[in-house]
């Protein structure tokens, strides 16, 4: 059996359509996704727009350093991943391997820089709670959603790294052909971590730094 | 090594080149609009800071998901799908907005 056949799939009559029926699925999923977040963001910005002040206040102590670092390394992971599904639809198979491992790298160089950061929060005691540093009170709120949000995110990141590295390991065990359909989930969905983030970056970070 | 191997091999990173070449440029563009954002946010704009925080992130995401995630090539449906959790966004805080705005207390 050559490779292009076995990575077609009962009942897709062709590789196209079965690549197109996957990222339907995944577009779906993060429909839902999408709305997941937004509930995050309709609440950051319902509270954003009472609390405007003490929004300020709270984002001059996020550490805007470490959350620039990890946005250039979402956005090139974004990059390897793009050219990880094209060399499998391209079956350049060493090419793909390469990719994915660069992107699970660039990911958990994202974990190790927020791992870092969190380090750095909380020895300010930037958590909510009887400790906390800043005033007014409502500069908790700010720090609640951070704390919700670039966590629920990092779970997120977690997931996507832990698949790409499955999908690594059954490419290179030649256990299926890269030029199947499962890039395409595992890229779609890659994405959309690194969207949310560019969502996230400017609510959390570039607040009140004029 | 034969001729016919060094003629695959340089098809073959010639082919990788063009694999790079789009999604380098987008990724180029995405740095440099990372780069206004961070500066802009040291502006004294007022309350045109997060505006223009906000417009660079929907425009790297809108580069992101039309040329990354290919959403340029893909099919009517798959467009509509990625669509919808948009619309269905854009329901939800003009709801909550409605709501919260509309409050004189």
């Amino acid at each position: 059996m050559s490779d292009l056949a076995g990575a077609l799939r009962e009942p897709w009559p062709d590789l196209q359509l079965q690549r197109a029926g996957v990222g339907l699925g995944m577009w779906i999923f993060l429909a839902s996704e999408v709305l997941f977040f937004a509930a995050l963001f309709c609440g950051y910005a319902v509270y954003r727009s009472f609390n405007a002040g003490a929004f300020r206040i709270a984002g001059e102590h996020t550490e805007i350093v470490y959350g620039s670092i990890n946005t250039v390394l979402l956005l090139t992971s974004s990059l390897t991943m793009t050219v990880a599904l094209r060399a499998a639809t391209a079956q350049l198979r060493k090419l793909t391997l390469y990719c994915l491992a660069a992107t699970a790298a660039l990911g958990v160089a994202f974990l190790v820089c927020k791992g870092l950061e969190y380090h750095e929060d909380l020895k300010e005691h930037l958590f909510p709670g009887p400790h906390f540093p800043l005033s007014p009170p409502a500069t908790q709120i700010f720090w609640g959603f951070y704390w919700i949000m670039t966590g629920i995110h990092a779970v997120h990141l977690t997931g996507g790294i832990a698949v790409v590295l499955v999908v690594f390991t059954l490419f290179k065990r030649r256990v299926i052909p890269v030029q199947g359909s499962i890039m395409e989930g595992v890229a779609i969905y890659w994405h959309f971590v690194d969207s949310v983030w560019l969502v996230l970056y400017p609510l959390l970070y570039l607040v009140g730094r004029s | 090594m034969s001729q016919s191997d060094t003629g695959d091999r340089r098809r073959d990173s010639a082919a990788a080149w063009r694999l790079w070449k789009g999604p380098g440029l987008t990724w180029l563009a995405l740095v440099a609009l990372f780069a206004v954002s961070l500066g802009s946010a040291y502006l004294p704009l007022g309350a045109g800071n997060v505006a223009t925080n906000l417009v660079i992130a929907a425009v790297m995401i809108a580069l992101l998901v039309t040329f990354l995630m290919d959403l340029k090539n893909a099919q009517t449906i798959i467009r509509i799908v990625a669509a919808s959790g948009l619309l269905w966004t854009v329901f939800m805080f003009a709801l909550t907005f409605n709501d919260y705005l509309s409050r004189h207390y």
